[in-house]
C-alpha cells in the first residue's frame, strides 16, 4: 500500500469541495419532514413540565402535588425540593416540581394545580445589589465571604502609568454589555425512553454534543442501561447545549419512576429562565497611543458578570498589539448575582472584549486625527487583517464617504451617516473525532461519524468529504450523523467541528479509496496511488483509458468494506482572521439607528462548502447586529421575576433589521486545510456599528444595545 | 436601587408566601375537568337557542392540507397542538417555539391567510383549509419555494424554516412582485436565530424570477 | 390555558346573552380573531369558564356611508383595513396604523374590534407570577421596578402604556364606536372609551362585559385635511410602540389652522395632545413650529426610572410625522 498521506489537494483539482453546496437535508428541513427532539411521538410517551420558582432566593415551606396527581391524565407529579430546601439562584436551582401526563393540556393543568408556598428572600439580580454592603453571599465558591472574585491580575501599575505618561493620546471610558440570551428557537430538552430488554436506554436530546452525553448523563438513570443518544436535527445550541441540564436529569428520573417514554422540552419562558446566557460586563478601559497611532499603554478594571457563574472575558490587549513588555495590566474580577449561570456562547467573552477595544482604538483614531483604518493596520501584525481591512473599506464605500478624520454631525433635519470598523480572530479547534466510511458492493457509500449538525452543514460536508476523495456526486454518499452508537466525534464548541471531524472524515474516505485501489489494481495493474477518481470513474493516472466506472470497482468486493479514519492534524487551520464594516443611519430625533449595510471579508483555509460558509459568516454578523441593537436581558430588581422571559420582551432581529450584506470569502488565503467558522464572524459586528455611530454623529455609545433608549441617553442626556 | 427611590409601599405588595399559579384556581380547574372527562367525546348543542356549545373533549374534523381530518380536542385545544400532538399520526413540521404569537415559526394559511397556529383555536378552523408546510411539498416533490430555500440555503438549523416557507408562500401570493424592502415587511411576522434572512429573501426572489419566467405568476 | 367553553352564536343578542353582566377574571368573553385573547388566557391573567366566538356574526365590512363617514365592522381584519383602496385614499392614517400593526400573520387574524380592547403589554401584567394593581394586587411593579415601557402621561396607580396602534389612529379621526348590549345600541366616542387606571384597573374601556362592539365609525375628514400616523418600535420587525402619533393638520396656504395630535404608547390610553396641538395652529408649517409642538407636548410628562428617552421620542417622533406631512 502506497503510504500518501491525505490531503485536500490543489483547490483547481475539486470537484465537489469549494463550491456552492445545497445542503443534503435541505429538503426534509423546508418540507417540516425533518425530525427534531421537539417532534420526536414514541407509543406511550408522556409529557412533562417543570414548576420554577419565579424568585431567584427563596425558602421552599412546602410543595403540594396531591392536587396534581388528582387530576385526569396525570401520570406523575413529584416535588423536587423538600421543606426547608433553598432555592439559591434563578433558574436551574429553582426547579421545584415536574409534572408528567398524557398529553400537553393535562400537563399544564398539573402544574398550575400544585401549591407551593415558598418564602422570598432578597432577590440579588444585579452587580449593584451583589456589591451592596450586607448583602446576601450569592458566590457559590466555598468559603467565599464577597459576591465579588478576583480572576486575572496582571501587570504592574506603575510601569503601567510610566507607559501612559509618554502617550501623545489617552482614551479611557467604561464599556456596559448586557447579559445576552442564545435564544435557541428549539429550547432545550429530551425525549428519554426507558430502558429496553436489550439494556438500552435511548435519549433523543436536542444537543451538541453526541458522543459526550452519554458519560453526561449515566448518573441519571438509577437502573442504569446502555445511553444511546441520537440528535438527527436539532434546532440550534450556539454554546448552550453541551451537558444534560437540569432537565436532563430530570427527564430521566420521570421515565424510570413511569416505566414510560418521557418528552421534556422547556418553554420558552423556562428556556430564558434556565438554559444559558452569555455573561455581561463592564470594562473601564484606558488606552495610550503615541502620536504615529501605535498602541503603548493599556490598562482594563472589568467586571464580568456570569450569575454563579464566572462570566469570560479575554485578558488584554485584545487581539491588537500594544508596544512594550510592561505596557499592559488589567484587574477582572467576577461579581455573582443569584442568577444562573452563563454559559459559553458563540466565542465566549469576545464579543464583549471587541466592544471596549474596537471603540478604544476608535476614539484614539479620532483624537489623533488618524484613519480609523490606517489605526487599525498599525497596530495589527497579521497582514491578512491589512488586505481584509481595505477590502472592507472599500467594499463599505469608505474611500467615498465624506468624514473619515472627524465624525460627521446630523444634517438639518436630523440625519446622518456613518461608517465604522472592527476586526476578529479565532483559533478553531482540532481533535480527536473519528469516521467510517462504508462501501458496499451494490455501489452505496456512507459515511457515519457520531457529530451533530447544528445548523452549520455539517451533514453535507460529512457526504461531500467522501463524495470529493471517491470522484462521486454527494448524493452518491450517505452521511449518517447525530448518534452516538456512531463512531465518536467532538462536542461541536468553539469552532472544533469542521476542524475535527472533516479531517477524520477525509482520512478515512482516503483509507478506503486506498482499499479500493488494491482491489482496483488486480484488474487496472498500477499501483495503489496510481489512480485518478473523478466523474464516477476511477482512471489510471499514466493512461486514462484504462478505467473502471464506480459500480464496477464495487462489484470488486465481497462484503462491505469499512475504513476507519482518524482526525489528523495536517488537515486542519487553527488561525481564522476577519474584518467587518458597518454602515448606519442615525436618526438623532428618535435615537433610531438603521444598519443599512454590513460588509465581512472572513478567511478560513479551504473553504468546504462554500454556500454554508456564507450562511455561518450572514449568521454571525446577523447575530452580532441583533446583539448590537436590541437584545438585553431583564430582571425586576425589587423581586427577581425575570422580566424578559419572552420573545416580545427579549427581541432578537427580524427581517426588517437586516441591511444589505456584502460576505466575501478570502480567497486569498489558500492554505491547504480546513477550520471551523461559528465564533470569528460573530465578534466584531456591533463593535462596528458602535465606531459607525460615532462615525455618524460624534456620540461614542458605550452601553448596549443601541437602543433608541441609549441612543437618546447618549444624544441628550438622562430625563 | 439608587438613593432618592421610595420606600416600598408598607404592604408587602408580592405575598411572601404560595407565589404559584395557584391557590383559588385549583377547585375550579378540577371542577372544570372533572366535568370534561366523560368517556363520550361530543358537542353538545343548546337547543333553547340558536348557541353552539362546546364543552370538554370533542371531536372536529379540519381540512388539512385538502383532506379532512378527525381529531379529539377541547376548545382550548390550539390548532398547533392539535396538529402536532392531537392528530394521529401528528404533523410536526409545523414548529413550537414561543407559543405567543411571537416568531412565526408555527405559522400555516387558513383559507390562504397566513396564520399562527398557536394563536389560533383547533374548533375555529372547522370548515376552513389548513395548510401547513407539508402541504406544500414533500422531498421528492417540493414546491417552488422548498426548492429555493433548498438551493440559497435559506435554512440552517431549520428550526424556524417551516415557518418562513409558509410565510414566504403567502407573501409572494399577496405581493408577487414585492421588492426587498416589501420582502422585509411581508416577512417580519417570522423569527430566526441563525442568521438566514439575507438567503430567505434571495430564495423568495429566485422564485418571483422563476415565476415571472414560467409565466405562472401565481 | 385553563379549559372553557366555545360558545357560538348566530345574533348579536344571543351573544350578548352569553356574557355576564359582572367583570371577572373567569367570566365569559368575545373572541373574534383571538390574536390577543388567547395570549392573555395563556399567561393566566384572564381564565374565562367560555369564550362567545363573534367572528360568524358577519360583522366583518368597511362600507362609506352616504355621509362620507367610513363604518368598518369590528371583526374586519387589519389587514382589510390596510388593503382597503377607500382607506388608503381618503385615511390614509388609519392605514398606516394597520399597517404598522403586528405582523402579516397577526394582521391576517386579528380583528379591528380586538384590536381596539387588546389588554397592556407590560412584562409585569404578563407574567403569570405576577400580581399587579392591574390583577387585583396592591402594587405596580413598573412605579418602582422595570419601567422601560411605561407610560410617561397618566400613570397613576398604574403605568402601563397603551399598545393599540387603530385606538391612537382612530381617536385622532374622531371616531366613535357602536356597540351593543342587554340595554340597547350606544355610541360611544373613542375618546371617551377609554379609561385611565385612576378610575379603573380591572378595564382599560368602558365596555361592559355584556356589550359587544358592532362597528367603529369614523367621520368624512375634512376638506383639504392632512393626515398621518408614525408608530416608533425598539424594533423595526413587528414590535409595539414605544411612542407613537396620529396627526392631523388643516393648512390655510403655509398656516396651519386647526391640528389634533394624539399619542400612542406613552400613556394608559391614546393620549390626545391638546398643547402640542395648540402649539401648531396658527403658526407655519416649519421645523421651529414642530419643534415647538413636541416641547409643548411633553411639557408634562412625568417619567419613572427608565422610559425618560420617550420625553425625547414624542419629540422626534411628532417632529417626524409633521414633516411627512409637509
Amino acid at each position: 500500500m502506497s503510504a500518501a498521506d491525505p490531503s485536500w489537494g490543489p483547490r483547481e483539482d475539486l470537484d465537489v469541495l469549494d463550491r456552492d453546496i445545497p445542503r443534503v437535508d435541505g429538503a426534509v428541513k423546508a418540507t417540516g419532514r425533518a425530525v427534531y427532539t421537539h417532534d420526536v411521538r414514541v407509543p406511550g410517551m408522556l409529557w412533562a413540565r417543570l414548576l420554577l420558582c419565579p424568585f431567584p432566593r427563596a425558602t421552599v415551606e412546602s410543595i403540594d402535588v396531591a392536587p396534581a396527581e388528582a387530576l385526569p391524565g396525570v401520570a406523575y407529579a413529584a416535588a423536587l425540593k423538600e421543606p426547608g430546601d433553598e432555592v439559591r439562584y434563578s433558574g436551574e436551582d429553582g426547579v421545584l416540581a415536574v409534572v408528567a401526563a398524557e398529553t400537553p393540556e393535562q400537563a399544564e393543568d398539573a402544574l398550575a394545580a400544585i401549591i407551593a408556598d415558598v418564602e422570598r428572600a432578597e432577590p440579588v439580580v444585579s452587580p449593584e445589589q451583589a456589591k451592596a454592603d450586607g448583602a446576601p453571599i450569592v458566590n457559590r465558591r466555598p468559603g467565599a465571604t464577597s459576591n465579588v472574585d478576583r480572576r486575572n491580575e496582571s501587570g504592574d501599575e506603575a510601569a503601567v502609568e510610566a507607559a501612559f505618561a509618554g502617550a501623545a493620546a489617552i482614551v479611557e471610558r467604561t464599556y456596559e454589555i448586557p447579559v445576552q440570551h442564545h435564544v435557541c428557537l428549539e429550547t432545550h430538552g429530551h425525549v428519554v425512553e426507558p430502558i429496553d430488554e436489550d439494556g438500552e436506554v435511548l435519549v433523543h436530546a436536542s444537543t451538541q454534543a453526541v458522543s459526550g452525553l452519554p458519560r453526561a448523563l449515566a448518573g441519571a438513570f438509577e437502573r442504569g442501561g446502555r445511553i444511546r443518544v441520537v440528535t438527527p436535527h436539532m434546532g440550534g445550541g450556539f454554546g448552550s447545549k453541551f451537558g444534560p441540564g437540569r432537565e436532563g436529569a430530570v427527564c430521566a428520573q420521570v421515565a424510570e419512576a413511569t416505566g414510560r417514554p418521557v418528552h421534556l422540552m422547556l418553554t420558552r419562558a423556562d428556556e430564558f429562565a434556565m438554559a444559558g446566557n452569555r455573561s455581561g460586563s463592564k470594562q473601564t478601559l484606558k488606552l495610550g497611543a503615541s502620536d504615529d497611532g501605535g498602541l503603548v499603554a493599556l490598562r482594563l478594571d472589568a467586571e464580568r458578570y456570569g450569575g454563579v457563574g464566572g462570566g469570560a472575558l479575554p485578558r488584554p490587549p485584545y487581539i491588537y498589539r500594544v508596544e512594550g513588555e510592561a505596557s499592559v495590566m488589567s484587574r477582572i474580577a467576577s461579581v455573582h448575582t443569584a442568577t444562573d449561570s452563563s454559559r459559553a456562547m458563540r466565542a465566549p467573552g469576545h464579543p464583549q472584549a471587541s466592544f471596549a477595544m474596537e471603540s478604544a482604538v476608535d476614539e484614539l483614531a479620532y483624537e489623533l486625527g488618524m484613519d480609523p483604518v490606517d489605526i487599525r493596520v498599525r497596530n495589527l501584525e497579521s497582514p491578512v487583517h491589512h488586505r481584509q481591512l481595505e477590502r472592507a473599506a472599500e467594499e463599505i464605500g469608505w474611500y467615498d464617504h465624506p468624514h473619515h478624520i472627524e465624525p460627521g454631525t446630523p444634517d438639518e433635519t436630523g440625519r446622518a451617516v456613518g461608517i465604522g470598523f472592527g476586526v476578529s480572530v479565532w483559533s478553531p479547534g482540532g481533535r480527536g473525532s473519528t469516521c467510517d466510511v462504508t462501501v458496499h458492493p451494490d455501489g452505496s457509500v456512507v459515511s457515519a461519524t457520531a457529530t451533530q449538525d447544528l445548523g452549520t452543514g455539517a451533514r453535507t460536508y460529512v457526504a461531500a468529504i467522501v463524495a470529493e476523495e471517491l470522484g462521486l456526486t454527494v448524493d452518491q454518499v450517505t452521511p449518517r450523523i447525530g448518534d452516538s452508537s456512531l463512531p465518536p466525534s467532538v462536542a461541536s464548541g468553539g469552532s472544533v467541528t469542521t476542524g475535527s471531524s472533516a479531517p477524520a472524515i477525509k482520512d478515512a474516505a482516503h483509507r478506503a479509496r486506498e482499499a479500493l485501489e488494491e482491489r482496483v489494481s488486480t484488474v487496472l495493474e498500477a499501483p495503489v496511488g496510481g489512480y485518478v477518481w473523478k466523474g464516477g470513474r476511477v482512471m489510471v493516472r499514466d493512461d486514462p483509458d484504462r478505467s473502471l466506472a464506480w459500480i464496477e470497482v464495487c462489484a470488486l468486493l465481497r462484503e462491505p468494506l469499512v475504513a476507519r479514519g482518524q482526525f489528523q492534524a495536517s488537515l486542519y487551520e487553527g488561525n481564522v482572521h476577519g474584518a467587518q464594516a458597518a454602515k448606519v443611519e442615525v436618526d438623532a430625533m428618535t435615537g433610531r439607528v438603521r444598519v443599512v449595510k454590513m460588509v465581512a471579508v472572513q478567511d478560513q483555509g479551504l473553504p468546504l462548502n462554500r454556500l454554508a460558509l456564507r450562511s455561518q459568516i450572514n449568521g454571525g454578523m446577523i447575530q452580532a447586529l441583533s446583539f448590537g441593537l436590541l437584545e438585553q436581558r431583564s430582571f425586576d430588581e425589587q423581586y427577581g421575576y425575570l422580566v424578559s422571559d419572552n420573545l416580545d420582551v427579549y427581541r432578537i432581529a427580524g427581517a426588517q433589521e437586516m441591511p444589505e450584506f456584502v460576505t466575501i470569502i478570502d480567497d486569498e488565503d489558500q492554505r491547504p486545510a480546513v477550520g471551523g467558522m461559528a465564533e470569528a464572524p460573530v465578534i466584531p459586528g456591533h463593535s462596528a456599528i458602535a465606531n459607525a455611530i460615532y462615525n455618524a454623529c460624534g456620540v461614542r455609545l458605550t452601553r448596549m444595545p443601541f437602543t433608541p433608549a441609549n441612543v437618546l441617553e447618549a444624544l441628550y442626556g438622562k430625563v | 436601587m439608587s438613593e432618592n427611590e421610595p420606600p416600598p409601599p408598607e404592604t408587602p405588595p408580592i405575598s411572601r408566601r404560595s407565589f404559584l399559579r395557584g391557590a383559588g384556581q385549583v377547585a375550579a380547574a378540577g371542577g372544570l375537568l372533572g366535568s370534561a372527562s366523560g368517556e363520550r367525546p361530543q358537542a353538545e348543542s343548546d337547543s333553547s337557542d340558536g348557541v353552539e356549545t362546546l364543552s370538554g373533549a370533542i371531536e372536529i374534523s379540519l381540512v388539512v392540507n385538502g383532506a379532512p381530518r378527525k381529531v379529539e380536542v377541547e376548545p382550548r385545544t390550539t390548532l398547533l397542538s392539535a396538529l402536532r400532538v392531537h392528530l394521529d399520526p401528528p404533523l410536526t413540521g409545523t414548529k413550537l417555539v414561543c407559543d405567543r404569537g411571537s416568531c412565526g415559526a408555527c405559522t400555516v394559511l387558513l383559507d390562504g391567510e397566513p396564520a399562527y397556529a398557536c394563536l389560533t383555536l383547533a374548533v375555529a378552523c372547522r370548515g376552513k383549509q389548513i395548510t401547513t408546510v407539508e402541504g406544500f411539498g414533500t422531498p421528492d416533490a417540493m414546491s417552488d419555494v422548498q426548492e429555493a430555500f433548498c438551493s440559497k440555503d435559506a435554512m440552517m438549523c431549520g428550526f424556524c424554516t417551516p415557518g418562513f416557507v409558509v410565510a414566504t408562500h403567502a407573501a409572494l401570493e399577496r405581493r408577487p412582485d414585492a421588492d426587498l424592502e416589501e420582502l422585509r415587511y411581508e416577512l417580519s411576522g417570522n423569527l430566526c436565530r441563525c442568521g438566514t434572512y439575507p438567503h430567505v429573501f434571495e430564495a423568495a426572489q429566485e422564485v418571483q424570477r422563476m415565476r415571472g419566467k414560467d409565466g405562472s405568476g401565481r | 390555558m385553563r379549559p372553557f367553553d366555545h360558545r357560538t352564536p348566530t345574533s348579536i343578542d344571543e351573544a350578548i346573552a352569553a356574557l355576564p353582566a359582572e367583570r371577572s377574571r373567569t367570566g365569559a368573553q368575545v373572541i373574534a380573531g383571538g390574536q390577543d385573547l388567547l395570549t392573555v388566557m395563556k399567561d393566566r391573567i384572564d381564565e374565562p369558564e367560555a369564550l362567545v366566538d363573534i367572528g360568524g356574526l358577519g360583522l366583518a365590512r368597511i362600507d362609506e356611508a352616504k355621509s362620507g363617514d367610513l363604518v368598518i365592522g369590528a371583526t374586519t381584519t387589519i389587514q382589510a383595513i390596510a388593503d382597503s383602496e377607500v382607506i388608503a385614499k381618503r385615511f390614509p392614517a388609519l392605514r398606516e396604523a394597520a399597517r404598522s400593526v403586528a405582523s402579516p400573520q397577526i394582521r391576517s387574524q386579528g380583528t379591528l374590534g380586538g384590536n381596539l380592547n387588546q389588554r397592556p403589554r407590560c412584562p409585569y401584567y404578563r407574567h403569570p407570577d405576577v400580581t399587579c394593581f392591574k390583577k387585583g394586587g396592591n402594587v405596580c411593579l413598573a412605579e418602582f421596578g422595570f419601567s422601560k415601557y411605561a407610560a410617561i402621561f397618566g400613570g397613576g396607580p398604574s403605568y402601563f402604556s397603551h399598545p393599540s396602534d387603530m385606538a391612537t389612529a382612530l381617536v385622532a379621526a374622531g371616531a366613535s364606536v357602536d356597540v351593543s348590549g342587554p340595554e340597547g345600541d350606544d355610541t360611544i366616542p373613542l375618546d371617551a372609551y377609554y379609561v385611565l387606571p385612576d378610575a379603573a384597573l380591572d378595564t382599560e374601556t368602558v365596555l361592559a362585559p355584556n356589550q359587544v362592539v358592532r362597528s367603529v365609525v369614523v367621520p368624512a375628514p375634512t376638506a383639504g385635511e392632512r393626515s398621518t400616523y408614525l408608530k416608533f418600535k425598539e424594533r423595526a420587525s413587528y414590535d409595539f410602540a414605544l411612542a407613537a402619533v396620529a396627526v392631523t393638520v388643516n393648512l390655510d396656504g403655509d398656516t396651519i389652522v386647526s391640528a389634533r395630535v394624539v399619542l400612542g404608547g406613552v400613556a394608559p390610553t391614546p393620549w390626545p395632545s391638546l398643547e402640542a396641538a395648540a402649539a401648531l395652529v396658527g403658526r407655519p408649517m416649519s421645523p421651529e413650529t414642530w419643534k415647538a409642538a413636541g416641547e409643548a407636548a411633553v411639557a408634562d410628562a412625568v417619567p419613572l426610572d427608565h422610559n425618560g428617552y420617550k420625553v425625547h421620542l414624542v419629540k422626534g417622533v411628532l417632529y417626524r410625522a409633521l414633516e411627512s406631512l409637509a
